[in-house]
This record gives C-alpha cells, structure tokens and sequence, in this order.
C-alpha cells in the first residue's frame, strides 16, 4: 500500500512449547495459516507448532481462545515496539 | 410434390461473378435444364429492375420455383424471398446459388469457374423442385431485456431500454456499477471531471424502476432463442444488506485486515469490509469474502458486533435468479493488457513505472493522493515524467498486434494533467504514431504540445531500470536519428485494451463467438457492428473492440435501439425449415435427442421423436445422426441432398 492511512496491523504470536500437547487445532484453525507443527519434539513428546509466515497473522487471537492448553497468546506489533 | 415450372436468374454482380463466369452461358445452359421454363442473366439482380423482372417472369411464366444465382444467401435470400413473395409465390419455394463467395471471387480460370457454376446452379434446380411452400412459426416474445455488465455501455443501453418501457435485468459482476469510467480523473478532449458525468447516470439506473439491478452477480447459464431466453444468473452471498446499511462506517474501523484497493490500482489499500467508492451504487458496503478472515464470528466477527443497523449477517448464502428475457445485451468491457507482461519495462517490479489507470488515480480529487501528482515510491512530486505510447499494442511478435485506439488521446491527456498539476514538471511522450480521429481531438493533442509544453519524442523504448532512485528510460528518437537516455522520475505506460478477463467465459455461456484477439466478434464487421452471430444477442462497448467513451455510449444506445425493435413485435417469426420426424420409421433410439446441439428433440409417450419446431435450427445434425432416415429437415431432405450431390458431380 504505497499511500493513505491504513496500514496491516499484524501480530506477534508466543507459543509456550512446553504446555503444548500437539492437538493441531490452532494450525488448523487460523484464518491466515501462518502457524504449522514443527518437526521437534517437546518434552512431554509432542510436535508444538512454529510461526511460519509471521507477516500473515491479522491479530484475530483464535488460536489464543481454540488452544486447549493455553499455550499460545498473541501481541499487537505496534505495542510491543512501542513499549521496548 | 414436384415442382416442374422452374426459373433461373443469374446475376453478374456488376464484373464481381461477370469476370471470372460465363454469365450468359449459365443462362443459357439453365435454360435447357429439365423442369426449368424461365432462364435470364442480369447486371444487378438486387437493383429494383432486377426485382422487377423476377416478379414479372415469376408472374408471367406461372413458375412454381425460383433459383438466383448470385452472392451468398446471407446477403440476399431475404431480398428474394420476399420478391417472390410479392409474386404470389411461397417464398421457401426460391433458392439462392452462391456462384460469387464460393465460385467467382475463389477461383481464377473462367472456363473451370463457370463449369462449377452451372453446378452450382442445377444442384439449386435439384432442391427447389422438391421444395416445399412453408409458412413461418410463429413464437411469442419475452418483451424484456438482460443487459450484461454495469460500465458505461451498460448504464446507457439500460437507461435507453428502460426509457422506452422495456423492463431490464442489469448484470454487473462488481459490488458497484460504473465500470473502468469510474476510475478515470479527467475525459478527453473536455476535461470533464469523469465521475461528474458518470454519477448521474448511476443514480438514474438505481431510480429506475424499470431496471432490476445485480451487483456481484454473473450470468451462468443461458438457455432458449432469440425472444425466449431464459438466464440464469448468480448472485454472491450479501453478507452487508443494502436496504439496511446506512452507510456509517463503523465496521471498517474495527476491520483487522487490509488489501490492496482495486478501484486505485492498489495504490491504497482498503479493508476485508469496504464500499468501493463514496458514490458505489448500490449504496452499500461489501464484505470481501476472500480476505474475510472466515465468516466464522468466534474468530472475528468484529463488523458484526460494532454493526448498529445490524446490516451485517454472515449466514447468507449465494442467490440464483432466474430470468426470463427476450434480447441480451453483452457489455463485459476491458482490462489492461497487464504490468508482468512488460518484461522490456520491468514487469511490474518498479514502483514508480506505473499503468494509466493507476496515473488516473494519482490526478483524480477522489483517488490515491487526493489529486496529488506524487511518486508511490517515496511520495515526492515527479518532476520529469515519461510516458510511452504502445505500450503492449502494435507489437505482434510479443504483444498484442492490434491499436488500441485510445492510448494517443489519455496519453495527451496525461501529459496535460500532470502539467496541469506539476507546472514546473515535464512530460516527454514516447510514441510511433499520433492517432487522433475524432471530433476535436487532433486540436487537443496540438494544445498539450503547445500550451502546455509535451515533448513528443517519435520513437520505442527499448527498456526501462531504477538506477539512483530514479527510472533510466533508454530510447530513440528516430526523427532526430539519436538515442535518448531519460532519468525520469515516474513513467506511465499506456498498456494496451484487452477484454475483460470474464468475456471469454461469457461468450462461451452465451455462444456468441470472439475474433482472433478474444473481443467479441460481430456478425457483420460493417453493417451489423452491435449485433452477434446469435439472433438477440447484442453488443456494446469495449468488450467488441478498443472504443472511447463517445463511441461506447454510441454503441450501446445502438444496441438498445436493435433490441427495443426486436422486441416492439407482437410476436417474432421463426424459420419453418425446420426436422420433421417420419413416425413410421422412428425407432425411438434416441441418437437424434442426444445429437441435437439445441435440445429441440424428445421422446414422446409412445417413444418417438418430437421435434420443438421453436426450439429447432435446422441445422440438421438429427438428419446425419439418424439410422434410419426418420428424420429430416424441410427442403433439405436426403432425397434433396441426393439430387444436389448428383448435381454436383455432374450425374
């Protein structure tokens, strides 16, 4: 977007890869596909997801409200910089 | 029944037929043809003493069946039909031998050309003989009309349709009517303020009462004949209801997504929930299911909530009309031939080479910048622009071979509004040839160089880069014999018409045939300009070729004037000549039904073939198809088209 006011707002999403138990619900449910499960395991066995296409995400927090075990949340880009 | 008081008239079409057949000689020869008691040549049959004479010997010699030897039926079978009809004779009882198409102009050696016309001509005696006296089918008329896509062309046929009574379908695939007009700062050679003159005309068609307008819609299917088509058309899902928006603006503020806006060419960007533009008819927003983030309200929903007139459903579905109407007007439009496609100018990569309608945007008051000339790169006032003519057109090894007509005049047009905008700038125009036919366009492009001081530079660009923040344009001048090397701050390229990407699907659904470039093709590329080769079908605008605005809106009142006289009749006639199916021998196998590429043949109760005389062409598919000749159409029988080949090969 080369003029005018409105700018993407894109988030940062945080996963807590230890509570994660690798349901998938949140690869599988974002709207813009930005996560995937990583080939790693976690400590319990798990594959946890990775943020794959960072830019993409909308800020929307579903995968923050579908995870079951409260592992991902997610922040306002802007905010963050602006506070750091 | 046969026919045995045949007469003959050939014609030498001036020297057309006359200078490579022997005119007299078929004359003569015809004359000792059996059956045949009347045989005469002629300079011009068509003229009204040719007509005359037919009528007399028609009149005179009591003859039972007509042949005229002269050019292609579809110029003058009607001429002669009807003449015989004024003779008293049944006008299916005259038959046209073509020996002008497909024997003079084809062929060179006059001996061999007129012994295939004498061929020609006796096999025309062979049919007649047995022909038939038929009487036209009468059908009925849907006195309503579709008109296919919302631009110009589209806004005046339907307002022409509708001021003269019609009800009219308005189809427009867009969430706003308008078209490319909409996007356009200024129009040449005026100046006017495009959106001024368009706006108007929009509210006009949501006034109307007579125009059921469909925006996000396309048509899908299409089904029937001239005077009965039935169409089927397919709305998307209005998520935002029209009748309850008010226009408020509160749900694009809480919109988490933001794409680039197509009606400024992506020079802003726009939200998933937008209206395309503040004067959009319908007036409505629109949800853009595509960069929605899933009509899903647990993950968004966002719109919806702050929605105070609660406009905002997500559970709409898809709609389909059914429409019944009598004539189509086709006015699909143009896009640009495309950025990506111009490897020697950067494909699109540079953010300051920009297509003309994205210039549009950068000198429109409502567009990008607010009426700002500035480059998208770093948002600074370009103070050399160059802008290239051609760009796509004219260049049959890479691009498209055809003008597009109108790139001379926006490119002037350009160049004036730049410096009309920058007035300390300067516009160079790359260009092979000035064309500006039309009213007080040559005097427009003198005042751009004059006035406002265009350097016009007669010559290609052979490529364009980005080197230090600005774009190196390398060229020729060839009236100069010299290269030229521009650093130039924004270059517009004047990119070539092609039709909008939906007209070849259009085309397909409606079969009516595009030429060699994918526009529309016509039926007669002089005297039938607005009409298809599909009898109801009519076209107007760009979708048939590159045309200005004047000439569009000419097209399109052109085309609404073929269909309010199609449709002013009681009822329309339909040819006679139509299958006939012999019951005796129908088996009832079927083959015809599914052979029939108009759906014109069932199987009726006792398991036989019908024939829908309405619905039938003649064209007779259902005649080679069938096994056991139980079919055949009028006054083509196989018995006919056994005399003819007989004819043909001399037995």
């Amino acid at each position: 977007m080369r003029f005018g006011k409105l700018k993407q707002k894109t988030g940062i999403v945080h996963i807590n890869k230890l509570w994660c138990k690798g349901c998938g619900f949140c690869v599988k449910y974002c709207p813009t596909g930005v996560l995937e499960l990583s080939k790693e395991y976690n400590h319990k066995g798990y594959h946890p997801p990775y943020v794959k296409h960072a830019d993409q995400c909308r800020l929307c927090k579903f995968c923050e409200v579908i995870c079951p075990e409260f592992t991902i949340y997610v922040t306002d880009e802007e905010e963050e910089n602006h506070s750091a | 029944m046969t026919a045995r008081r045949t007469g003959v008239f050939v014609c030498h079409c001036g020297t057309n037929i006359a200078a490579t057949v022997d005119v007299k000689r078929v004359a003569v020869e015809m004359g000792q043809e059996e059956g045949v008691v009347f045989s005469k040549d002629y300079v011009y049959m068509c003229s009204d003493p040719g007509q005359s004479s037919v009528i007399k010997a028609i009149q005179d010699n009591q003859l039972d069946g007509v042949v005229i030897s002269c050019c292609t039926p579809t110029l003058h079978e009607k001429t002669f039909r009807d003449v015989s009809t004024e003779a008293g004779l049944n006008p299916f009882r005259c038959e046209i031998a073509n020996i002008r198409e497909q024997c003079a102009w084809v062929h060179s050696n006059r001996d061999e050309a007129t012994e295939k016309a004498l061929k020609i001509t006796t096999s025309a005696i062979r049919r007649v003989q047995n022909n038939e006296a038929l009487t036209p089918i009468g059908v009925p008329v849907t006195r309503r009309a579709m008109v296919i896509g919302g631009g110009i062309a589209g806004i005046q046929a339907s307002l022409d349709l509708a001021n003269a009574g019609l009800d009219v379908v308005l189809v427009e695939k867009q969430p706003t009517l308008g078209g490319h007009m909409l996007q356009l700062s200024e129009t040449f050679p005026t100046l006017d303020c495009s959106q001024c003159i368009l706006s108007p005309k929009m509210v006009e068609v949501s006034k109307n009462k007579k125009i059921k307008l469909l925006t996000d819609a396309e048509v899908t299917e299409v089904s029937g004949f001239v005077g009965n088509f039935k169409v089927k058309v397919k709305q998307k899902a209005q998520y935002v209801d029209p009748e309850l928006c008010k226009l408020c603006d509160d749900c694009t503020h809480v919109c988490p997504v933001v794409v680039p806006n197509e009606y400024d060419q992506g020079l802003t960007g726009r939200r998933a929930i937008f209206i395309p533009y503040a004067q959009a008819i319908p007036a409505s927003f629109n949800l853009d299911e595509k960069s929605c983030l899933g009509l899903n309200p647990v993950v968004c929903g966002k719109c919806a909530d702050v929605c105070e007139a609660q406009a905002i459903n997500y559970d709409v579905k898809p709609k389909t009309y059914e429409e019944d109407v009598g004539a189509i007007v086709v006015a699909t439009g143009f896009d640009l031939y495309g950025l990506e496609n111009m490897g020697e100018y950067g494909m699109g990569k540079y953010e300051d080479v920009l297509d003309g309608l994205a210039f549009e945007r950068l000198c429109s008051a409502s567009g990008a910048t607010g009426g700002h000339v500035l480059r998208p790169s770093d948002h600074k006032e370009p103070k050399e622009v160059v802008f290239i003519q051609c760009a796509g057109s004219r260049d049959p090894e890479n691009h498209c071979a055809y003008c597009s007509k109108i790139c001379c005049m926006y490119t002037a047009k350009h160049a004036m509004l730049y410096k009309h905008h920058v007035p300390d700038g300067q516009a160079y125009i790359f260009y092979i040839d000035i064309r500006s036919g039309g009213k007080g366009y040559e005097e427009f492009v003198q005042r751009g160089m004059e006035k406002d001081g265009t350097v016009y530079l007669r010559g290609r660009v052979s490529k364009v880069f980005e080197k230090d923040g600005k774009i190196k344009v390398m060229g020729v001048d060839t009236l100069a014999g010299r290269t030229i090397e521009i650093d130039a701050d924004m270059v517009v390229l004047a990119l070539a018409m092609q039709p909008s990407k939906g007209t070849a699907d259009v085309a397909k659904t409606l079969k009516i045939g595009r030429d060699k470039d994918g526009f529309l093709a016509e039926a007669h590329p002089k005297l039938r300009p607005v009409e298809s080769v599909t009898a109801g079908i009519f076209l107007a605008g760009a979708a048939q070729g590159p045309k200005d605005i004047p000439e569009t809106v000419c097209q399109a009142s052109a085309a609404a004037a073929k269909v309010i006289q199609l449709l002013s009749k009681e009822q329309l006639e339909h040819s006679p000549a139509v299958a006939n199916v012999r019951l005796s021998h129908c088996t009832g196998c079927e083959m015809c039904v599914d052979a029939c590429p108009y759906e014109a043949i069932s199987l009726t109760g006792g398991g036989k073939a019908y024939v829908n005389e309405v619905l039938c062409e003649g064209c007779g598919t259902c005649q080679a198809t069938c096994l056991r000749a139980a079919i055949d159409v009028k006054n083509i029988t196989q018995l006919q088209i056994f005399d003819m080949i007989n004819a043909s090969i001399g037995g």
